[in-house]
């Protein structure tokens, strides 16, 4: 019975088929969002207010021919977006959605970092993808891939550290857990720091450097065609839910809220759903609202401002939560 | 900068007279010159240095049976065009190079070369310009004895292996399929980590031949053919090239007629300006501004229907006036469309001049100074952003500009910003001017009847298009059709620009940097 119920939820719920429904559901709600704020339609044939586009754009994809140019290193070109989809999907599963993550009800000690690892193996995997394709455009989207994660990476992971402290924990469950009041309310400084970071590291507006189509057209994507670029088109957008995850996880109060009663499987994810859709808004009205910065810029600002603004967010928060809270909360 | 007069005729014929080189005031512009290849040089060089605002608008090769005539058509700011006419020999065509004072030139001598076979010596970038690589040697279509049936192309030639240099610079190729063009044309960028170490152009992938082409149509068939030349422009084109067949003709257009063209020309600048107004933010990744821009642009389009019945191509020019007149009735609604548009324009300045991300990518893009931009002989919102106060409206009015209150917009940065913003008043600008030509409409007919066949002569015409100074010359030799017209169009002039600012710049400010011209290579190669 323990090893249907362990493959029931890593493949069926909250595990694969769930994160990739509600990836592909995130990306239509996006979509939409966008069209919205530009004074377009969107997305609207296929489906209900074209619900199904994301799903209908990837089995679309599935079906063209593949091709794979001839001087591409072909081990890694046709790996690299199958390992970095695979990768972000395995980091989603050490979140707790329905109140315990896919793969354990507690997770364990420092699993934060390990979430955070796998962010950064995923982008490196995505740099390999774009490297082998042996593409001027390719090589250039791929080298912007990896010059900005060194400019936010370090912020990032600075910045999820605050709400650690706060909680008292590097496992995300227990930071979920904690939040009796969200730490968005007890440290909202590192919140906005948090998505300025996320939204670098989600490659959106203004830092979707890696693929400015009027610069290196596709980026690295540039020579991906059939499943292939499915599955790095997926991998963005499971990146995207994860990101948005990982806000919920570690300043909304996770999947943890005010209504509750019954089954407690559907209300922790629905509580979940709701607050990723609220980051995932927040993410694309920003996206919306601003010019696509230069990489050079990007890094002066990483390095300049975002970097010393995280240490003092940290400090801030040990602060506050070693002499201020014990008397408030 | 004091707005002294400069009598250029005078100053010539001071100090050319008792020469050989003729002074003629009043034929083709306001003057024609008379040398021979050893003296235009020294004509240009004394109108340099009479006025620093000297440029060459154009050079035109023609083929005049025995020569071959190089006429070297001058832009002075308070004179007019001045034209330089040399005649070279048909079976040794050369010339020395004007590309050591005025290097905006290089491109005009290059055309001259590839499409007439004029060699201009001390010239460095000979070659092909706007002909394929395989069009074979000593064919030169705009020749009249060129013999273009069976024409034997050459081989592609095998693509040489890249000569070892440094390992380091990458070639990226722009077009000529490429997501920041819209037209095909191919730059090379090499390129050394982001810096762009040098720029190697490459146009005429959409050369038509339309000037060869108008040789062999009647004038009426040509209004429609120069159309086309540019989607966007194409009230301009037709206007241009109507105005010389009437300065031919001594044609007098009635003033409703004026009117209504300068209303058409001015929904032509929305037009395009609105478009690059958007498209620059397309470039600089900034979707939303480019989706609204874009919605705005509609309510133009809709005004060039009413007024013309067609969305884009008004096809409203005719020779001797213009074709249909405007319905008393539908003014109200133009000018409630324009109203709107108004409205809106605040909000759209605000953000081009204020948003922190576009100045972030804006702000010391592609920065021309003002000498640079006079020695290349840049024209319209470009140069005019870089401070050069020209504007054909102003220093040589045509239709009823004379007779309508506007402002010349400059701004000294000279940046990708300043040329936007450029642009951005003078969407204003032309909103007021056609409100004004509404509200000042002439009463009288619309159109004069002229002769199809058109008396021998020559003429220049020029027309402030959205892109900058259009130039059209005309010869004509007593028949219905026309025996050469020249075009040159203002992204050809402006070139020169994006190759003297792109290099050292990184390669994230190239798509704003190339947009800021408002490119239109179709016009380009025509």
């Amino acid at each position: 019975m323990l090893d249907f119920w362990l493959f029931f939820r890593v493949l069926v719920f909250p595990g694969f088929t769930f994160i990739l429904f509600l990836t592909l559901f995130c990306d239509w709600v996006e979509r939409k969002i966008e069209a919205r704020m530009q004074s377009r339609v969107g997305p609207a044939i296929a489906g209900p207010a074209g619900i199904l586009q994301p799903l209908a754009d990837f089995i679309k994809l599935l079906t063209k021919e593949e091709i794979i140019p001839r001087d591409a290193k072909k081990n890694v070109f046709r790996i690299a977006p199958l390992v970095a989809f695979s990768v972000m999907v395995f980091a989603i599963c050490f979140l707790p959605i329905d109140g315990s993550s896919a793969i354990s009800s507690s997770g364990f000690v420092g699993d934060l970092i390990v979430v955070m690892a796998l962010v950064t193996v995923a982008n490196f995997l995505l740099f390999m993808s774009g490297w082998a394709s042996a593409n001027p455009y390719g090589d250039i989207g791929a080298a912007r891939v990896l010059t900005q994660f060194l400019g936010y990476d370090i912020p990032l992971f600075l910045l999820a550290l605050t709400p650690a402290f706060l909680a008292g924990s590097l496992t995300i469950s227990i930071i979920a857990a904690n939040q009796y009041l969200p730490f968005i309310i007890l440290a909202p400084w590192g919140f906005v720091l948090f998505i300025v970071a996320l939204q670098a590291e989600l490659e959106k507006d203004p830092f979707d450097i890696p693929h400015a189509d009027s610069e290196v057209v596709g980026g690295l994507e540039t020579e991906y065609c059939g499943g292939k670029l499915a599955f790095l088109h997926l991998t963005r957008d499971v990146q995207i839910v994860l990101g948005a995850a990982l806000v919920v996880e570690l300043f909304l109060g996770g999947p943890y809220g005010p209504v509750f009663f019954g089954l407690p499987a559907f209300w922790y994810s629905l509580w979940f759903v709701l607050k990723l859709l609220v980051v995932v808004m927040i993410t694309e009205y920003v996206t919306c609202l601003f010019a696509r910065m230069r990489i050079d810029q990007v890094l002066t600002a990483n390095w300049r401002v975002l970097l010393p603004l995280s240490v003092l967010s940290l400090v801030l928060t040990v602060a506050m939560a070693t002499y201020v809270y014990p008397m408030v909360v | 900068m004091s707005k002294k007069e400069i009598d250029m005729l005078s100053v010539l014929q001071s100090k050319f007279e008792g020469t050989s080189v003729q002074v003629r005031p009043e034929q083709l512009g306001k003057a024609e010159v008379i040398a021979d290849a050893s003296t235009h040089r020294d004509v240009l060089k004394a109108m340099l240095e009479a006025d620093e605002k000297t440029a060459v608008i154009a050079i035109t090769g023609i083929d005049l049976g025995a020569t071959i005539g190089v006429f070297y058509h001058i832009r002075t700011s308070e004179t007019g065009i001045i034209t330089i006419k040399v005649e070279v020999p048909k079976e040794e065509p050369q010339i020395k190079t004007i590309t050591d004072l005025m290097p905006g030139a290089t491109f005009d001598e290059m055309e001259v070369n590839d499409l007439l076979g004029v060699v201009f010596e001390g010239n460095p970038s000979l070659g092909r310009l706007v002909l394929p690589d395989n069009w074979p040697d000593g064919v030169y279509p705009l020749r009249k004895d060129a013999k273009l049936d069976n024409l034997q192309f050459k081989p592609t030639p095998p693509s040489e292996p890249e000569p070892a240099g440094n390992e380091n610079i990458v070639k990226v190729i722009v077009g000529p399929q490429h997501p920041a063009l819209l037209e095909p044309e191919k730059f090379v960028l090499k390129v050394e980590g982001e810096i762009v170490k040098d720029v190697e152009p490459r146009i005429g992938y959409v050369h038509r031949g339309i000037e060869k082409a108008t040789e062999s149509r009647t004038y009426l068939q040509d209004v429609y053919l120069v159309e086309r030349i540019c989607g966007i422009c194409n009230a301009c084109h037709a206007s241009c090239f109507v105005e010389t067949v009437e300065k031919i003709l001594k044609t007098e257009v009635p003033p409703r007629a004026k009117y209504i063209r300068t209303v058409l020309l001015e929904l032509n600048r929305l037009h395009s300006h609105l478009l690059t107004l958007g498209h620059a933010g397309l470039e600089i990744g900034f979707e939303t501004l480019f989706q609204y821009f874009w919605r705005d642009r509609e309510p133009i389009m809709d005004i060039t229907e009413i007024i013309s019945g067609n969305r884009v191509i008004s096809s409203g020019m005719t020779v001797g006036g213009v074709r249909r007149d405007i319905n008393e009735a539908d003014i109200p609604k133009i000018k409630g469309r324009l109203t709107d548009l108004k409205k809106k324009l605040p909000f759209y300045k605000n953000v081009y001049e204020d948003e922190p991300s576009i100045k972030m990518r804006m702000k010391n893009v592609g920065t021309l100074k003002r000498e640079d931009a006079l020695k290349l002989c840049i024209v319209g919102p470009t140069a005019r952003g870089s401070g050069v106060d020209i504007d054909v409206r102003k220093d040589e009015p045509y239709e009823a500009y004379g007779e309508i209150p506007f402002k010349l917009i400059t701004y000294n940065e000279g940046d990708t910003w300043a040329r936007m913003n450029v642009r951005m008043d003078e969407v204003e600008e032309s909103i007021n001017i056609i409100e004004y030509a509404l509200d000042n409409l002439p009463a009288g007919p619309f159109r004069v009847r002229v002769p199809r066949v058109v008396i021998a002569g020559e003429a220049v015409s020029r027309v402030e298009a959205p892109r900058g100074e259009l130039f059209y010359y005309l010869k004509s030799n007593g028949t219905a059709y026309p025996e050469r017209v020249k075009v040159r169009t203002p992204t050809f002039a402006n070139i020169p620009a994006f190759l003297a600012t792109a290099i050292g710049s990184s390669i994230a400010d190239v798509p704003p940097n190339f947009v800021s011209l408002d490119p239109c290579f179709s016009c380009t190669d025509r």
